[in-house]
């Protein structure tokens, strides 16, 4: 990654109440945050509202980082996707009983506004290469892994969605991670 | 028994959220005291990661970096420590006013208790004149009741008493009037000369306010032969074993 300061230093920083550290933080990962989020919840509003809701989390709760178990960005990762989540099966509760209702609802009304090629989560080069392992896996773990990772659905909905045997499903998650594991340490 | 194999699946599957709950508590219990199992659980998170990082990067609009600062500073506002001490000083307010009200109820209520022992005190008091009294008109009753009159001598010649004997009951009751009050480090003592005995006998001591009048109970009489004479003397307060001086308020014989 290339910014002037180093990322361990941000949140120890923010948790001493610096601004500009915070304002670094939100411009170095807003980018793969949203695209996280838009990801999940398909929808710019509530992706926006959710990014807020990570963003202060981090600010109010910067003290609580701990670098030995793991980068900034995968907490901030972590934060934002468990919220993400979150809204998404509240909305498909919500969505369930409006259906319930007999009203017709569009689940995914919206989409993204805008991208950018811009980033420092991560290079270019390496997302092409992880791009590539995610192209390697089979359709059908692959389908699996993102049902699970950014639907939140357990191995018994992911199951009933694609109609197959839970042991299926099971194996194809595990073998996916597994290869993406394996793809993971090559680049290393 | 499950395998580090079967761990390290079911870590695959934890780092994408997909382990059911059963399994994630095992692996989480198995963690903590395995080494290569944590590493791959390590492992397999990064690997998760990945599928982010594959995501094309989204941009958010101005408004929202805007939006988010303001809120972070509501939030920061909301931990401010200057309203922690404003509700820190509330709350200390809030209790300092409560234990207040504790203590002044406690104060109320030894006030009150130390009203009611007073008034238990008074009650008993009241009690023993009433035995008095009864003890009393119970003697001025009795048909074998005797009445010695004691004159006033030089030294209070207005003044005079009436002694109620009751013989069978060996127990006399004894009325002055227009004794002078004594004063605070005197007594007045009654005494009984006795026919078989050469000394005096203390038959009471008592006090005398202004009004001049006082009343005793003599119990333990010796038996009425024996009785002499009664006179009353002056002695330090409490009274003495025997009289100190032969000053006379009050005297006169038994013999009727």
């Amino acid at each position: 990654m290339n910014t002037s300061v180093p990322a361990a230093t941000l949140l120890p920083a923010i948790a001493r109440g610096d601004v500009s550290a915070f304002e670094t933080l939100y411009d170095r990962y807003a980018s793969t945050i949203y695209a996280l989020l838009l990801r999940i919840l398909c929808n710019t509003d509530d992706a926006q509202e959710v990014l807020q809701e990570t963003f202060v989390k981090a600010w109010t709760s910067a003290k609580m980082f701990d670098a030995l178990r793991g980068s900034e960005v995968a907490w901030l990762i972590s934060i934002a996707r468990s919220r993400g989540i979150d809204r998404l099966r509240s909305r498909r509760i919500r969505y369930e009983r409006e259906d319930e209702a007999g009203r017709e609802i569009s689940v995914r009304s919206s989409f993204v506004e805008f991208t950018t090629g811009s980033d420092m989560a991560i290079q270019s080069q390496e997302r092409t290469a992880v791009r590539g392992a995610l192209a390697e896996l089979p359709e059908p773990q692959r389908r699996a892994l993102e049902l699970a990772y950014f639907e939140g659905l357990s191995q018994s909905e992911i199951a009933a969605k694609l109609n197959e045997p839970l042991g299926t499903i099971k194996t194809r998650m595990q073998l996916g991670m597994k290869k993406l594991r394996d793809r993971l340490q090559a680049f290393q | 028994m499950t395998t580090h194999e079967e761990f390290e699946s079911i870590a695959a599957l934890d780092a994408i959220g997909a382990a059911t709950s059963g399994e994630a508590t095992a692996l989480r219990a198995h963690l903590s005291g395995c080494i290569p199992c944590r590493r791959a659980r390590g492992e397999f998170a990064e690997a998760a990661l990945m599928m982010v990082f594959a995501l094309e990067p989204v941009r958010p609009p101005a408004f929202v970096r805007t939006r988010i600062i303001a809120a972070k500073e509501e939030a920061e506002r909301r931990f401010n420590p200057w309203w922690l001490a404003v509700a820190a000083t509330l709350f200390l307010a809030l209790w300092g006013w409560r234990e207040f009200g504790i203590r002044v109820a406690r104060e109320r209520d030894v006030s009150q208790r130390a009203e009611i022992e007073r008034l238990e005190h008074e009650n008993a008091l009241l009690n023993q004149r009433s035995e008095k009294l009864s003890a009393e008109m119970a003697a001025l009753a009795a048909a074998d009741t005797r009445t010695i009159s004691l004159s006033g001598q030089e030294v209070a010649p207005s003044a005079s008493a009436k002694v109620f004997l009751e013989p069978s009951r060996r127990r006399a009751i004894v009325f002055f009037t227009n004794l002078p009050a004594n004063p605070n480090d005197k007594s007045y003592q009654l005494w009984i000369i006795r026919a078989d005995q050469p000394k005096p006998m203390s038959a009471g001591v008592f006090d005398v306010t202004q009004s001049g009048n006082a009343s005793i109970v003599i119990e333990n009489l010796p038996v009425a032969t024996e009785i002499k004479a009664l006179a009353v003397t002056l002695e330090p307060r409490g009274g003495v074993e025997q009289p100190t001086n032969t000053t006379f308020y009050v005297a006169g014989n038994a013999s009727m």
